[in-house]
Parts: C-alpha cells; structure tokens; sequence
C-alpha cells in the first residue's frame, strides 16, 4: 500500500526530499520555469456571499495579464467537507499551484498542509490553516479594520450615543474578529453606548429584520456597524422603513465595486463609511508569477493588504474611476 | 317485515355439530342511525355462509363486531359455545376469527413469505429471520391456498386474484377457524373469481366456517351452502343459494324490484351519438387499461343506453376515452355527436360538444370533498357565473339554488361541505354540476354505485325525467337487473370491443351468456337482437 | 396440489419482468454508469487513469462517509413513509458538543462518545414521539427539529466555533481521537470505516432481522402491519432514534475527521441525505427500497462530483448534472412502478 502510494507521487517526494536536506536555493516549485503552462486551482469556500464573487471575478479579470495561468475555481459550498474534497481532487489533477480561502481554518489545515508537503506551493487568501504548511499567505486583517471602523465611528460621534452593532455568521471567524475589533474601536469614546448587538448571518434580508426590531427597542440608536456591505443595505431599509433616514449613521464593510456595492451606497450618501475589505487577487497573482514563472526560492510568508476608508470624500471618486 | 324464503334446505349444509359461531341480538347505534337493529346470525364448522345485503344494509358493521373492530352497543356472541367478547382485532384473530377486508391487509412491498408471517417471523436462535424456513412453510400454506407462487415474489407484483389468494394463505397462517371475507371478487376477473370460489369451497371442506360477502348475486350458488339477507340493519330472510336470483333481488330490496323503475319512454329522436367501427389510440397508454377497439353502438335523443360487460371488459374505458378523461388521444372510426364529426380525444373537445360525465368515483374523481356544495356545482360551468373573471355571488348563488331545489339535495344549504352529504346527495350534486353544462349526451358510470335503495330509486327517476327531455345518456352498470330495468336498450362489451346489442325487457341469462362467451361464436347464439 | 390450483395455470407461472430487475439494481446501475463515465472521461497522468487512482478512489468515499452514514438513518425513516430534515442539524449538534466536552470540559473519550451518541437518538426519538403520539406530520416535526438542534449547538458552543487540539491536560482532547481523520496504510480513510461498518450493520438490520420486516411493513401498509401485531407506534418511533444515532455518528466523526466542531456543521446534509437514498431507490411514499441502494447512491454522488471535478467542469454545471441524474431516478422509479403494475401505495 505505502510503495504503491510512494511510487504514484515519485515526484513530489523528490522535491521533499531535496528541500529536506537543505537546498535552501532550490526554486518553491519543481516545475517551474518561464516557458511552461501552469493550472492553478482556486479552493474557494463558497459562491454564496457576494464578497467570495468579488474576489472570483477579480482573479479571473487579472489572470489575463498571465497568458501561461489557467485558474479552476472549486465551490466549497460553504461544507468543510466539500472543500477538503475540492482541495483533494486538485492533489489528484496535481495543479501546480494552489490558492485557497479556507472556509474554516482548522478542519482545511490537514489537508492544505499534505499538499504543501507533496510539494506544490500553496497561497491562502483571506484566512490561514493553523500551522505554518503553506507557501504565503495573503490578506486583509479583519481585527485591525474593524478596529479601524470602530475608531471612525468613535470620531463620528464625538459628544457619544448609542450604537448596535449587525454581526455576521455567529462562530465564523471573520465574524469573531470583526466584532472584537469594533468592540475595541469604539472603547476609544467612553461616551460611546453599545446597546444591542445581534447575528445577521451577512444576511440582507435577516439585517432589515433585526435592525427593524433594534430600532424599535433603541429609538435611540445613532450609529450601526454591520460586518459586512449586505447587511448595512438591509439596515438601510430598515431604517428608511421607520422614517430614520439621515438620524442613524451606517458603516460597512467589505467595500464592494459595481452598481450594487458598498461604494455606491456610499457614494449616494446612504452609509456613512464602509472599509475595503481586499481580496488580494492582485498581490496573489503576483507571488504566483515569482514562484511559478521566476522560480523564486523565496517569498514573503505574509502579504497583508492594507485596508482603505470609504467615506463621502472618495467614494464619489472611486466609484467614477471603477467605470471602466 | 321478516320473510322467510321457503327452500331452505338444511338437508344439504355439510355443517357438523353445534354451531361454531353464534351472534344473539347484536345491535349497534352510530350516533341517531341504527346500524344495527338486533341481529342474530350463526355459522356452521365447514359450511360458507352467504352475507347478502345492499350498501348500508348493515353487513358490514356486522362482520366488523365479529372481527373485533366494532365494539356492539349489545348482544352475544359466542365462539363453540363459549362467550366472546372482542375489544379488537387483535382480540379475534387470537381467537381464530380471521378477516379478509377488501383492501387486502398486504404489504406490497413485502415478498409473499414476509407477507404471510408478517408479525410472527420464524428466526433462527438470535436476531436473524429464517427466510428459508419461512419461504418452506409458505409455500405449504399456498398450496393449501389452492396457488403456486414464488414466495420471494414481492406482493406488489401480483394480480389482484393471486394477491387474494395470498390473503387467504395468510389466514391460513393465522389459524383461522372463522374467515370472513369481504366481496373478494369484486376486483378479480370471471377465470380469477371461479378459481376462488373452488379454493372457498376447499377450505370449507377442512372445516374453517365461511362468512362469505358479496353483492354478486351470480356467485351465491356457485360458493354458498346458506345465504342470509341484511337490509336496514336487520336480517330480513334466509335462503338457499338455489332459490332463484328474482327472490333474493325482492329480499335485497324489501319490495318487487321492477316498482323501482320509471316507464319507459314513448319515443326517440335524433341520433345524438353514432359509433362505427371506432377504435381509440391513447397519447398514453396505461397497462391494464382495456382500450376500445372496433365499437359501434347508437345514442339518440330521449333514449337510455346500458352498457354492459364483465370487470375488464371496458364500459369505464369506452366512457373515458369519448369524454377524453385520464388520457388524450384520437379515435379513429366514424364518432358523431349530434350529427357531425366531433374529434374527441380530450376533456374540452367533449364538452365543447356537449358530453357531461358522471364518473364512478364521485368522491376521487366527481367532487371537491373538502368544497361547499355551490362550488361544486358550479365547478364545470365557471365561466358562466364569472363574468369578466370576476367571481359573481349573485349568479353563482342562483344557479345552486336552482340546482338544489331541481334535485333535491339534502341539506339544502349551498356552504355544506361535499365530505358531509350522504353517498346518495352527493351524486345528485355531481349530477347537477354535470347538467349545468346543458349537455345533449350525458354518460353515466355505475351512477347508483354505494347509494341506498331509496336514493337509487330517486336517480332512476332522475335519469329517466332528463332522458324525456331530449337528453342522451349512456349508462354502464355492472348490475345488470339495474339496466334491464332502466334502459331502453343495452350493448354487450368484452376486451374492448362491443360484441351484440339487446332490445328492451331483454332476459338476463342471454345478456351473461353474451358477456361471458369465450369467443365472438358463443356470443353470436346468445343475442336476439344484434 | 389441489384441484383448484390446476384450474388456474397462469398463476403458478412466477413473473419477473426485465424492467422490475433493472429497477432492482437501479441504483447499482447508476453507478456503474457514473464509473464507466469516469474511465472513458477520466483525464490520463503519466499514462494512468486519475480516476482510479487509489488516493482518488480513497478520497471519492472519503467524502461521502458523512452524508452516507446519515442517508442510512434515512433509509428506514424513508421506507417507514416518514422523513427526516434534521439529520444535518444534529450532525452539528453532535459534532460541536463533542468538541466541547473533549476541550472545554475536559471529559474523556469514554465519557463523551456515549453521551453525544445518547443525546443524538434521544433527540431522533423524541421528534419520532411527537410526530406519532400528536399525529404532526414529519416533515413539519423534523423541521422544526432541525431549528432547535441548530439553537442548542449554539448555545452548546457559545456562538462559536471549538478547534480540537491534541494532548494531554486541559483544553486538549485525547490524541486517540485523531484518528477519525487519519487514513489507514496511508490511503484508506478511517471515516469511511465507519460508514462501511455502519453500512453492514444497517444492511443487516432491515434485511435479515424481523425488526426489518417491521419497517417495511409500517411504511408499506399501516393497517395490514397494525393487524398482524406490530407495535406501529414504536416501530415509528425507533426510525427517528435511528436516524438520531447516525447524525450522532456523522457528527462524531465530522469532529473527528477535521478535528473541529462549529454549530454551522452540516448544513444542508440531509438533502443530500436524502438524494442519495431516493437516488438509491428507495420509494418517498415508503414501503419499498434497499439499503445497499442508498449506499450505491451515496458512492453515486461521490463519484460524479468527482469525475465532474476531476475534469473542470465548472461548479454551476455540476449541481445541474446533479440536479439531472436526482430526477432520472426519480423517473426511472416511477416509470418502472407504472411498468411493473405492483405500485399500488
């Protein structure tokens, strides 16, 4: 059984074994070079959210610029099951390479780590395995920005009030984080009230709902922070319903282009802020091109990519500029 | 009231000993109805006691008390002499008193073994059923059960006969000293029904007492030793199966059978529905489905037309397909209605031609159970009390209240749900519901099926007032005394096909013989008037 | 024998017609058609067929051990004409109170598995009572069944989702646990283990015992099964606490294989759950189906996830080719049922 297994992936152990006994210079991938064609599979956690379709959409738009990539995106369809199943049938086409946002972080950490040592290279996006198998990681931190947001919604209401907060999937990491983040933000302004905060799911429709209900029990409520872009366009109508329209401040994130994002909510002066959450498509794509096509021997273990603010004095301008 | 039929010959009952059954004074209240007015009834070890009696007659709730799952209001009943008392079915099948319900109490997706040993599994020591031991015993039980069947067969791949069949070997399995079995051959066809009356025959002759239900009064003398006749909850007679089918048609009915019927019309008219050589080609054809082939047979203005045949041989297939119910499809052939060509073949080409249909299934097929009575009756004539889409409360609520007065439906109230009328009311709502739509052809399929004797007269009146007015209707009936009565003329069906045509006042043997023949050459002796 | 027999030949002549075969092997046939598809479209490497490579057929039944062992539940529940929506729901629940009671409790192996897996059929058992005992339909039972185990996995995991580190003293669970997402010889899974274990011990209890006769009576026929001295009423019962026990297996092992439990687990299972048993044959009005067909029809979805996959086809493509072979053996079912004339329900 263990030399039938060997023998089917004769090569990768080549590579372990090389990079075990130091070889430090040796190219991160064994079949690099400028003139070959590379697959690279795309694990992504799901299809569903419209931040994951941002993210597909710019890796497609900028893979152009890399005539020898081809991606395969796979839909984890929000199951830890189908995803390690995705990123196991990738090991089994032997993609060259493998970039991966990982639906939840633990349960993709055996799997990620057994490519990683079968020697193909592996760049995560948005969220990281648990140990350090994996080639890069690229990514926006989800505490710092919603730390950031909580501090500009502590500078939006100097003279305090109160504040709910629309939260994401409970017990999804982006979720936890973007929540403590906030949390602590907004602790800058101790006149600051946090007064009701509840699980949305980064759901639309599950926002209107909640945030309907939390203005009823807060008529109070100055200012909402939602987790992500969606659910502040279901706090918009929630608040529009109640004749609120200018009274509760609304900040995003996520940051999404298109006619349906966050920018043009921002932009129409219907939120008051919304942070860039990046996709690091770009920065991912060009660690991919130095490992696979350069033959890099080194890259950076961690590219974060910094977050922007979008408020009334750039949103108008990006959302133009975006019109390609 | 009581009439004794003179012929009772107990001479003849194989019957050993004192009785093996005996019911003294059973009676039975649901709610203000009498179901059961204090019936006495007994049952010899080895003979097959014939249960005659019309729907409602109370024959059902009889056997129920006897099997357990009625509990009687009062009465006796004891089993070899000793008292019984039944809480429920399960009561009696420990007791030996097996019934085999019309609904055949089989799992369909259970082989016959399963089926035959289904809650006393033999297992081997532990867990593991001994499919072998099992399959082995079934098949000694249907052996006795006059039947060779695989018993790994799944039930549900058998015929209706040989499901019967099946039923009966899982009495057997049971012990049965008693077994009652309720109209068994009303679903199987006449080879199916005389194989069981022989297999009838043989368990009696083992000494396992018969309670043999039935409405076929052909059957009697073929299965009975004795026959008891119920009606209005009471026994009303007892007769010997020889006594002349007349006699015990009077019994069921509790007066001369021919005072149900209307006269018969005077004169016809025009032909409103001409067949010649037509054959009908469904879009889907559906297994076990007799299609028409090669049928001629006339309609005419004011005349009422029998439809006859065995089980399979038709009637509710040629009805369905002129009113292109239950499949589409084209007829080829000549088919006229009212004098022209009418390319049937779907629901809305029969009614555009004015075909209304009575099916034999009111409750499936005929009513909205769950509906009011005025939504009902409206349901195939829509579009007259909608005008412009919008539902009319005043047009509705005249056309059903002219409806209800016209025939008479009880209670007279329009909101009364269809689920709460009686089996005879709801027929006169399907017959109203059908009549708005103004036909010239109305095909009626087994039109008294499940009403009282009282109900039935009613619609033959009914049937025979509308005929007067120009109405075409062609009636099928599996009740042939039912026909003779009522129709001016009646045409004999078999696989599909319509064999030969009988005048008024025709004699009931020739119409059997006709409808039994084995090949067109018997037929062609039987018939007077083809 | 008797004389009555001999009057009536054709009904000693035992009938199996060739369609009635096929839809006993419906499923099998499903699959070797999803097989013989992945061998003809299966992409070449090094000369080799991928799709029969052993890590790739080790990695197919890897991600069916799951949904497989919930879909055996299902199978009784489905034969018994009942249905179950909450399975994924308390594969969740499971899979995070075992995460919970391994790392924040402390508790042992020994104490945990026994609990989750008692909590598991209790829960079954109870939707299975209330469904019978107040006559509510199942589907409405087990949906509301499958909100309450989704709130109590939240409130069992605080809003939170638990990683399962390994080791010795507190906030660690007992290395032993690990091996739920180990593979055996390096290739086979040792979650599939279990789901064959499973699958041999669920075949066997509804075709050799006369607890299995029982199902298919109850689903069958109620009256008949009622008759004939079948304690209906429970049997109904032991059919949710059945498919209790398989969502406590399926979430134990889902801890287990990812070492982590979220409240989110599971999600959507018990559709496929169910796809995999209809797919395998088994009829939705009950009374009629198989056990070795539901595991055909797990392996079925396996397989053609992956060969799909295995060959790029895009994501939107493969749940519509799902969606496709769903209904052809819907149609199949219904139209050999028409065919065979024995679909009386």
């Amino acid at each position: 059984m263990r030399i039938n297994c060997r023998a089917s992936w004769l090569l990768a152990g080549a590579v372990l074994a090389l990079s075990a006994t130091g070889a430090r210079a040796k190219p991160l991938s064994a079949t690099c070079g400028p003139n070959n064609d590379y697959v690279i599979g795309v694990a992504q956690a799901n299809f569903k959210e419209p931040y994951r379709e941002h993210v597909d959409h710019e890796l497609q738009r900028l893979v152009k610029n890399y005539p020898k990539f081809k991606l395969v995106i796979a839909d984890g369809q929000a199951d830890v099951n189908t995803q390690v199943s995705d990123v196991e049938n990738f090991r089994t086409q032997q993609v060259d390479l493998l970039f991966i946002s990982p639906f939840e972080s633990a349960p993709l950490t055996p799997v990620v780590t057994s490519l990683y040592k079968s020697g193909t290279p592996v760049i995560e996006l948005d969220r990281k395995t648990t140990n350090d198998q994996y080639t890069s990681f690229v990514g926006g931190d989800n505490r710092a920005i919603a730390e950031q947001a909580g501090r500009y919604a502590a500078s939006q209401l100097p003279d305090g009030g109160e504040v709910a907060i629309l939260e994401g999937l409970p017990s999804s990491s982006p979720a936890i984080e973007r929540l403590d983040g906030f949390k602590a933000g907004i602790a800058t302004n101790p006149k600051i009230k946090l007064v009701a905060v509840q699980p949305v799911d980064w759901m639309e429709d599950k926002a209107e709902t909640v945030f309907s209900a939390m203005l009823q029990a807060h008529p109070g409520i100055r200012l909402v922070y939602t987790s992500n872009d969606l659910a502040a366009a279901g706090a918009y109508i929630a608040i529009k319903d109640a004749n609120k329209l200018g009274q509760v401040k609304i900040i995003g994130t996520d940051g999404l282009p298109g006619p349906s994002g966050g920018v043009r909510s921002v932009a129409d002066g219907q939120w008051a802020a919304t942070f860039v959450y990046p996709t690091g498509a770009a920065e991912a794509l060009d660690l991919a091109k130095r490992i696979l096509i350069d033959c890099a021997s080194s890259v950076p273990r961690q590219v974060t990519v910094p977050t922007q603010l979008i408020d009334q004095s750039n949103a108008k301008g990006l959302y133009g500029k975006e019109q390609f | 009231m009581r009439a004794e039929v003179p012929g009772t010959d107990r001479a003849e009952t194989p019957g050993t000993g004192g009785p093996l059954l005996s019911m003294r004074g059973v009676r039975k209240r649901f709610g203000g109805v009498h179901a059961l007015r204090g019936v006495d009834f007994d049952l010899r070890r080895g003979e097959v006691h014939v249960l005659l009696g019309e729907n409602g007659a109370g024959k059902s709730t009889l056997m129920g008390v006897l099997s357990g799952a009625i509990v009687p209001d009062d009465g006796e009943i004891s089993i070899e002499g000793v008292p019984v008392r039944f809480g429920s079915p399960r009561d009696a099948h420990e007791a030996g008193v097996i019934m085999i319900p019309q609904e055949l109490d089989l799992v369909p997706g259970l082989d016959i073994a399963a089926n035959l040993f289904l809650g006393k599994e033999r297992r081997r020591g532990g867990l593991a059923l001994d499919n072998r031991r099992m399959r082995a015993e079934a098949r000694t039980l249907l052996e006795r059960a006059g039947v060779s069947l695989d018993a790994s067969l799944p039930v549900g791949s058998l015929r209706m006969g040989e499901r019967q069949l099946v039923a009966i070997a899982k009495a057997l399995a049971a012990d049965a000293r008693i077994l009652i079995m309720d109209e068994p051959t009303a679903a199987l066809s006449a080879a199916e029904a005389d194989h069981l009356a022989g297999v009838t025959r043989e368990l009696a002759a083992r000494g396992v007492g018969i309670v043999y239900i039935s409405h076929r009064l052909e059957e009697v003398p073929r299965v009975g030793d004795r026959v008891t006749v119920m009606r209005d909850g009471q026994r009303v007679g007892e007769a010997s199966p020889r006594a002349p089918q007349s006699e015990l048609v009077d019994l069921l009915v509790g007066r001369p059978f021919s005072e149900l019927f209307p006269p018969r019309a005077a004169s016809v008219g025009a032909p409103v529905l001409e067949l010649a050589g037509a054959s009908y080609a469904p879009d889907r054809p559906r297994p076990g489905w007799q299609h028409t082939r090669d049928a001629t047979l006339s309609v005419h203005e004011g005349e009422i037309v029998g439809l006859t045949g065995l089980m399979g041989a038709g009637r509710t297939e040629m009805m369905s397909a002129l009113f292109g119910f239950g499949t589409t499809g084209r007829w080829r052939g000549t088919v006229r209605v009212g004098g022209v060509d009418a390319g049937l073949g779907s629901v809305g080409a029969a009614r555009r031609a004015g075909i209304a249909f009575v099916t034999d299934d009111r409750r499936g097929t005929g009513l909205v159970l769950q509906h009011a009575v005025s939504e009902n009756v409206t349901m195939s004539t829509w579009r007259r009390v909608t005008p412009f889409g919008f539902v009319s409360r005043r047009l509705q609520g005249r056309a059903v209240s002219r409806a209800i007065a016209d025939y008479d439906v009880r209670p007279r109230r329009p909101e009364a749900l269809a689920i709460n009328l009686s089996g005879g009311n709801q027929q006169k709502v399907v017959f109203a519901k059908e009549l708005l739509t103004r036909p010239r052809l109305l095909l009626l399929d087994e039109p008294t099926r499940g009403v009282d004797v009282g109900a039935k007269a009613e619609i033959y009146r009914q049937v025979r007032s509308l005929s007067a007015t120009g109405l075409g209707v062609l009636v099928a009936s599996s009740e042939l005394p039912e026909l003779i009565g009522l129709c001016d003329r009646i045409v004999v069906m078999r696989d599909g096909r319509t064999v030969c045509e009988f005048g008024a006042e025709a004699d009931e043997a020739a119409i059997r013989a006709a409808s039994e023949a084995a090949d067109d050459t018997a037929a062609a002796a039987g018939p007077h008037a083809a | 024998m008797s004389l009555a027999a001999a009057s009536a030949p054709e009904a000693a002549r035992p009938r199996r017609s060739p369609v009635a075969l096929l839809v006993r092997f419906q499923s099998l046939l499903g699959l070797l058609i999803v097989i013989a598809a992945g061998l003809v479209f299966s992409p070449h490497r090094h000369g080799r067929l991928l799709f029969l490579q052993p890590d790739n057929v080790a990695n197919i039944i890897r991600s069916i051990s799951e949904t497989g062992i919930l879909a055996l539940g299902m199978t009784f529940v489905i034969i018994a004409a009942g249905i179950d929506l909450s399975v994924g729901a308390v594969l969740g629940l499971s899979s995070v109170t075992t995460a919970d009671l391994l790392v924040n409790d402390g508790w042992g192996l020994w104490s945990t598995l026994p609990l989750v897996v008692l909590i598991g059929t209790a829960f079954g058992a109870v939707q299975g009572a209330i469904s019978t005992r107040f006559r509510i339909q199942a589907f409405i039972v087990t949906l509301a069944g499958l909100q309450a185990a989704r709130g109590l996995a939240l409130i069992v995991s605080d809003n939170s989702f638990i990683n399962i580190n390994y080791g010795h003293g507190p906030g660690s669970a007992p290395p032993a646990f690990a091996v739920l997402g180990e593979r055996i010889g390096g290739v086979f899974p040792v979650a599939t283990l279990v789901f064959i274990l499973l699958a041999v011990a669920a075949v066997a209890l509804l075709n050799v015992t006369r607890y299995g006769r029982y199902v298919f009576a109850t689903g069958g026929n109620e009256r008949a099964a009622r008759l004939s001295g079948i304690p209906v009423s429970r049997i109904k019962v032991s059919v949710y606490a059945l498919t209790g026990f398989a969502s406590a297996i399926a979430g134990i092992v889902h801890a287990g294989q990812f070492s982590f439990g979220s409240p989110n687990d599971g999600t959507g299972y018990e559709l496929n759950a169910i796809a995999a048993v209809v797919i395998g044959g088994t009829d939705l009005f009950g009374g009629a189906g198989s056990m070795v067909g539901t595991v055909a029809g797990a392996v079925m979805l396996g397989a053609l996830a992956n060969i799909l996959q295995l060959n790029d086809v895009s994501p939107a493509m493969q749940l519509l080719a799902t969606g496709a072979i769903i209904v052809a053996a819907a149609a199949l079912q219904t139209y050999v049922g028409q065919r065979s004339g024995g679909g009386s329900r």
